[in-house]
């Protein structure tokens, strides 16, 4: 009996998958071309997985074991059981692997559903609460369906009426695995993000990000490049077919594990996003629909506490965000969430199916702010500001070296070659980060380094407008700045803004002229001053007693990996270093980056303020941050009432305070007979 | 960016200056080594460098020549090449914290003393004498002229080969460049005189000298008047004139703008606009030289608060403010600005303090702010942590002695508790800001009050503490700062009892506090001669009373500064007040509903009667010494003070003891008028130099 279900279930459920696959497939195909190389994108699929996206996973031991246990469990049993049942062939050890692998898998399932008997906020419920009972449905049918095949149980148990009734709950019980464990992949189940997962790896719009077997992949955080030349490129992302097709593809992978959610500053700080709703509504876009069937959190809101789903409603071709006409004003999202985003990058960071949630946001404010001109808050005075005086704050482009006209810094007009080419960043207009770029001067200066500055040559670098969508200026920005850069010789260019390094570092290499590139390294200047430290250019005098806390920058940290530089210097200064709970890759942002200060989307509370709170539990004397954003996103927190001002420092004031200023040898004893001189007396 | 104007940098010549503000020419009144600049001088520029100032020109009326004397206002010395080495220490100690530096060079004329020192004969083009020296003079002679040119010259190649940026030639105050400009002053025919030419060619021939001297990369500038206010003196129209006739020459680098006059005691309070002013009297003055010149235009007087000067740098009226008082009463006003912390400016009031010693010819200090000028003595702006344990301070009385205390022992990290009997801070401030065109003085505590809070100062208003309210706080250190009360008892015939009903005379503070109403008709004795006589006379003059205020001493306010007295006078005498001297309060009785004072006239012994309603007695303040004598055994010191330290400001060695636990009980410390009644700087003084090292 079984031997005749099991192969018509069997086969009818891949050919099911099939067919879903290709509808699947279409609603992909739906964005805008990307070509990608398949075969060589298949082939990478497994070590993609077992090496990149389990680095990611493994974060979470209990998850990322039950996971091996499941999945791989699931697809060594649903090969096994293809051979062995659907063709017959249970010779041998076949069925015994068999049994192992789906006994394997129903342990898995029971951890799964240990998690699912209480499961945390960031999980979506909804369809994904039955899915242990599916995988336990799954592996203990095909367990028990399996024990015949290598005469555990006898080969005839299901012969005679009463094993007919056996056989038909068993072939039921199968069938249900079957049915969401493999058409359920692609035809939307929760295990669609195996099969989008899986293809999503292949295809993945930066596959420089995975490791190959010649070493680590890199980073990939700079944002992709708009064509501004291609008439038939829209300018970012109207509609969800304004996507790449393999973004598409990237939002249906998503797992609904909420990761994301649990990490994204502007969700804890109650201001209208929610990564995984946002992939989620793209997913809902795609396929046309409204986003009432998500079950994770909504988007939370300042004034009604959460936004009610079941409201907004897309198709592949309308609108995301409402145009301002709408009557209703909603679409698939509301533009303020997609400005709510720091672009702080700590979704994608912990995003164990490597979706892109930040390029994506991006890809729709272009289209807001190139399209629309509906660049809000501050925003658009701001790019105003760029494009009229290359500076976002509006200021008297010819005032750069205002701060420094005691310092008598080289310029690279005048001396056109040096080591170092400090790039001062737009900081060079605010009071604040004036001071640690005079500390970083000093620094520089003790250390003997042979450093020059562009002076009123150097424009914004960019980050700001390109974060807020103005790709257009990004651009223009860059390409003068490149030119500028071209035009002298110079090492390494060393800055103190992480949102000029990235930009500089990551994103100008796609707009030097033809046949022209970026041969220099850009350093952060806590790397170039530990670099300093580690080569005995600085004598420092340790001995402060601070007790500190380090604040990862995002776009040092997560977007470009230095963590250990500044801890390193700050080591060497001998002060008490204390760890936040979230540091390091994990840092959580100041709320400064993206341009979100200047849209300034309303939350239940700040970011700043979220992140000073962080810095209160340590209780450290002192915050050093590598960033002025940071620094000024921070100085701007009142602390609660009866609390102690924690002082905001950048990591160059405290090396510049530690500097070593006593004389190398100690003078000569003076000859008493030697009359004092002049100088002597008065100094 | 806030202040955006002000941190502009400004090319003056050839030399680059990081922001427009500037703290101009002041005579220090520290070059006491024969005009030498001494380490308290450089040490009082160096701490404007560091504090951020753009530019500061040093040396207010610094001579050139042998016969305009150094030794009276201790000026710098640019008539030797002895000076070169010191100026070599001045400019690098300011060069190094990216300040630049300018002297003054002057030759002051007949603006000057004769009578001692080298006993010269001053000079002036007509040997006209100046009346606020009361300075004789002789008429110059060419061969004087042509040597005083040459002397310029020199002096500027002194200041340039001492690494300093630039000169100001001083054409301002009626030195000898602008007595030659004055035709009230130069009443010669002959070609140094006469017509504008002639008159302008004095000047003319120093500018070229000096020029041709230092050549182009030295800046040269000058200061001039906006507007002598003199009935027959230069009108604002000529000074336009005369400032681009020289801007012509292509040779001055700058001009500074002085708005008034000062050779009358009137025009001179111009010069220094003490709180009687509005903010920035003089701006139009200045805006209107700007006009007519292409050089930059620096001015000065009354602006106090960076926020006023950047509205005045961008309203475009000069290039550059003059903030001298502001940066005598804080040299780090930049810093605090850049640092975000304007809040924390101790911002001048006014009290003019600084310029009224100058100008008896004593060193420049700051009523508030008891570390300027003291830098070389180890005296901080800003206070430093203690590396000793954290201390219990007490301190009693919230006047200025108390306020100073309680802030340099917090500074230091202690845990501090202030007791004031009042239910506000000041003391005697408070009195002193209820008088008319005297309430900015009230800024001095308002800045007190601020950094209090901020350091988190435990203040207890209202409460008069004995001997248990200290007690419970286990102190390890006790400063009072208990102050006085007015003198009244001093002579019995005052009548004065304590309670107000039958005492015949009220105090000053009595009035000025509010506690006794005014009369109609009010005599005011002071013998005292200072601040509170005239505050509490106009004070009245300015409820409606009819006021005569009387003393033995030559003349009500003679003891108020040089720069005050004139304000105070403008006042009284609008307000019809009576000003009568040398009489003396002999005795006050009671006769029907009025009083007759009895008046002594202090040379004749001839008395005299007035019927009056009230009679106002300044008689100086007695200190509080109950307190002090109640904890003074039992404190581990006894109250004393090791004086060889004080005055060395080198730390009491009494705090030793509080690291000996054998030892029971507090120190005891006493600062401002509970130990002598002085002044408002001496109270701040005896707290910094006590409390900065607890």
């Amino acid at each position: 009996m079984l031997d005749i279900l099991l192969p018509i279930l069997i086969f009818a459920a891949l050919a099911l998958a099939a067919i879903g696959a290709v509808r699947r497939i279409r609603l992909w195909r739906q964005g805008r071309p990307s070509p990608v190389p398949v075969l060589r994108g298949l082939a990478a699929v497994p070590r993609r997985y077992l090496v990149d996206l389990h680095h990611v996973v493994a974060r979470d031991k209990v998850m990322s074991n039950t996971h091996v246990a499941t999945a791989g469990g699931f697809v060594a049993a649903m090969g096994l059981a293809i051979v062995v049942h659907g063709l017959g062939l249970a010779e041998g050890i076949l069925g015994w692997l068999l049994l192992a692998a789906s006994a394997t898998m129903f342990a898995g399932s029971l951890f799964v559903a240990r998690r699912r008997r209480d499961p945390p906020a960031r999980l979506s419920k909804g369809p994904w609460m039955r899915l242990p009972k599916s995988l336990m449905a799954f592996s203990l049918g095909i367990f028990v369906v399996t024990l015949p095949a290598v005469g555990v149980l006898p080969a005839g148990f299901s012969q005679g009426l009463g094993s007919w009734l056996v056989a038909l709950v068993l072939a039921g019980v199968v069938a249900w695995g079957l049915a969401e464990l493999v058409f359920g992949m692609t035809w939307g189940g929760p295990m669609k993000h195996a099969f989008a997962g899986a293809l999503h790896l292949a295809f993945h719009r930066r596959p420089e990000r995975f490791s190959t077997k010649g070493g680590e992949g890199n980073r990939s955080t700079g944002l992709k490049a708009l064509d501004l030349e291609d008439d038939q490129a829209p300018l970012g992302v109207e509609t969800p077919s304004d996507f790449t097709w393999n973004q598409l593809l990237g939002f249906d992978a998503c797992v609904q594990c909420g990761r994301c959610e649990a990490v994204c500053p502007a969700f804890a700080a109650g201001q209208p996003l929610n990564p995984k709703k946002l992939i989620q509504d793209m997913v809902v876009g795609m396929a046309g629909g409204s986003d009432a069937h998500y079950t994770g959190s909504p988007y939370p809101s300042p004034e009604r506490g959460d936004r009610p789903v079941g409201e907004h409603h897309g198709t592949p071709h309308g609108p995301i965000v409402a145009p301002a006409s709408t009557k209703d004003g909603k679409a698939l999202v509301d533009a303020e969430t997609l400005w709510s985003c720091t672009t702080c990058r700590a979704c994608v960071e912990e995003c164990p199916m490597m979706i892109e949630h930040v390029d994506a946001i991006v890809d729709m404010r272009r289209h807001l702010t190139l399209e629309e001109g509906a660049t809000p808050g501050k925003g658009a005075e701001v790019i105003d500001n760029l494009i009229a005086t290359d500076n976002p704050g509006g200021f008297d482009p010819g005032g750069r070296l205002n701060w420094a006209a005691d310092l008598e810094l080289p310029l690279m007009a005048d001396v056109e070659r040096a080591e170092v080419l400090l790039w001062l960043g737009d900081g060079v207009f605010d009071m604040r980060n004036q001071r640690t770029l005079r500390a970083l001067v000093k620094v520089l200066r003790a250390a003997g380094v042979d450093f020059a500055v562009l002076g009123n040559e150097e424009r914004d670098s960019g980050d700001v407008a390109r974060r807020l969508g103005d790709e257009a200026t990004f651009q223009s920005l860059a390409r003068r700045n490149i030119a500028t850069l071209a035009q002298y010789r110079f090492d390494c260019v060393v800055t103190c803004d992480p949102h000029s390094f990235h930009v500089l570092k990551n994103e100008y290499g796609a707009f030097y002229p033809e046949g022209q590139e970026s041969d220099y390294p850009v350093w952060h200047h806590s790397t170039f001053i530990n670099q300093l430290i580690e080569a005995g250019r600085l004598r420092l005098a340790p001995g402060q007693a601070a007790r500190v806390t380090y604040h990862d920058p995002c776009y040092l940290g997560r977007y470009n990996g230095e963590y250990e530089a500044p801890r390193a210097v700050l080591q060497a200064l001998g002060v008490e270093l204390v760890e936040m709970q979230r540091s390091g890759y994990r840092s959580r942002c100041c709320g400064g980056g993206g341009g979100a200060p200047v849209t300034d989307i309303p939350g239940k509370q700040r970011i700043p303020d979220m992140r000073m709170g962080d810095v209160r539990e340590t209780q450290a004397e002192q915050v050093v941050v590598g960033c002025p954003q940071c620094t000024a996103m921070f100085e701007g927190v009142v602390p609660p009432a009866g609390d102690e001002e924690v002082a905001v420092k950048d990591i160059a004031e405290m090396v510049a305070a530690a500097l070593d200023t006593t004389p190398e040898a100690p003078p000569a004893p003076r000859d008493a007979s030697t009359a004092q001189t002049t100088e002597e007396v008065m100094s | 960016m806030a202040f955006d104007a002000l941190f502009q940098p400004i090319e003056i010549g050839k030399l680059t200056i990081r922001n427009r503000v500037v703290s101009t020419a002041h005579a220090e009144v520290h070059a006491t080594d024969g005009g030498m600049t001494t380490d308290r001088y450089v040490k009082y520029y160096e701490e404007k460098a560091k504090g951020g100032v753009g530019l500061s020109i040093c040396g207010g009326s610094s001579p050139v020549s042998i016969d305009s004397p150094q030794a009276w206002w201790s000026s710098v010395n640019l008539a030797t090449d002895r000076i070169i080495p010191y100026f070599r220490n001045l400019s690098d100690a300011v060069h190094k914290h990216g300040g630049k530096i300018m002297i003054q060079i002057t030759h002051m004329g007949r603006r000057s003393r004769w009578d001692g020192h080298d006993w010269p004969v001053l000079l002036s083009p007509s040997g006209i004498r100046e009346p606020v020296h009361r300075s004789t003079c002789k008429t110059i002679e060419e061969e004087d002229i042509w040597r005083i040119i040459d002397d310029f010259a020199q002096g500027a190649r002194r200041a340039k080969e001492g690494g300093l940026d630039g000169v100001e030639l001083s054409a301002v105050h009626q030195h000898l460049i602008d007595q030659f400009w004055s035709p009230r002053v130069n009443k010669r025919t002959d070609e140094w005189g006469g017509s504008f030419e002639g008159r302008m060619r004095f000047g003319m021939e120093v500018l070229k000298a000096v020029r041709a001297e230092v050549g182009d990369d030295f800046v040269v500038g000058m200061r001039i008047c906006g507007d002598e206010f003199h009935p027959d003196g230069l009108t604002h129209d000529d000074m336009k004139n005369i400032a681009a006739y020289y801007d012509a020459t292509g040779q001055v680098d700058f001009f500074g703008v002085v708005g008034s006059g000062c050779d009358t005691h009137d025009t001179l309070a111009n010069v220094i606009p003490n709180m009687a002013y509005p903010p920035e009297p003089f701006l139009h003055l200045a805006a209107g030289i700007k006009e007519v010149v292409g050089a930059p235009v620096i001015h000065a007087q009354n602006i106090k608060d960076p926020t006023q000067a950047n509205r005045i740098l961008e309203g475009g009226y000069v290039d550059m403010v003059g903030m001298t008082r502001a940066h005598i009463a804080d040299p780090h006003l930049i810093a605090k600005v850049q640092m975000g912390q304007t809040d924390r400016i101790k911002q001048c009031v006014g009290a003019n303090y600084c310029i009224d010693r100058q100008y008896q010819g004593l060193d420049v200090l700051c009523i508030q702010n008891a570390a300027t000028s003291r830098e070389y003595m180890g005296l901080p702006h800003e206070i430093e942590k203690s590396t000793s344990p954290q201390r219990r301070v007490v301190v009693v009385g919230g006047g200025p002695g108390g306020m100073e205390a309680a802030r340099v022992a917090a500074e230091r990290g202690h845990s501090v508790t202030l007791f004031e009997g009042a239910e506000a801070l000041g003391g005697q401030i408070t009195l002193a800001a209820k008088a008319p065109q005297r309430d900015q003085i009230a800024g001095i505590t308002r800045w007190f009050q601020l950094e209090l809070t901020r350091l988190k100062v435990d203040i207890r208003l209202g409460v008069y503490a004995d001997e248990a309210t200290i007690d419970d706080l286990r102190p390890d250190i006790v400063v009072l700062a208990t102050g006085g009360q007015p003198f009244l008892t001093q002579v019995p015939e005052w009548g004065y009892a304590e309670d107000r009903d039958e005492s015949l005379v009220v105090s000053a503070w009595d009035v000025l506090s509010g506690a006794v109403a005014p009369g109609k008709n009010v005599l005011v004795f002071d013998t005292i001669c200072e601040f509170t006589g005239v505050s509490v006379a106009d004070y009245l003059a300015d409820k409606g009373a009819q006021v005569e205020i009387v003393t033995d001493d030559t003349k009500p306010g003679s003891a108020v500064g040089g720069t005050t007295f004139p304000t105070y006078y403008r006042s009284l005498y609008e307000k019809e007040v009576i000003m009568t001297s040398d009489l003396a309060l002999h005795k006050v009785y009671r006769e029907g509903d009025a009083l007759v004072a009895v008046l002594e006239n202090e040379y004749t012994g001839v008395q005299e009667e007035r019927v009056v309603d009230q009679v106002v007695v300044e008689n100086g303040v007695r200190p509080d010494e109950s307190l002090y004598y109640a904890l003074k055994e039992r404190s581990r010191n006894h109250g004393q003070l090791d004086l060889e330290a004080l005055y060395a400001a080198e730390p009491q060695p009494s705090l030793a003891t509080l690291d000996d636990d054998a030892q029971a009980g507090f120190l005891l410390f006493r600062v401002g008028d509970c130990t002598a009644p002085r002044n408002t700087h001496a109270a701040i003084y005896d707290a910094l130099r006590i409390c900065k090292d607890f």
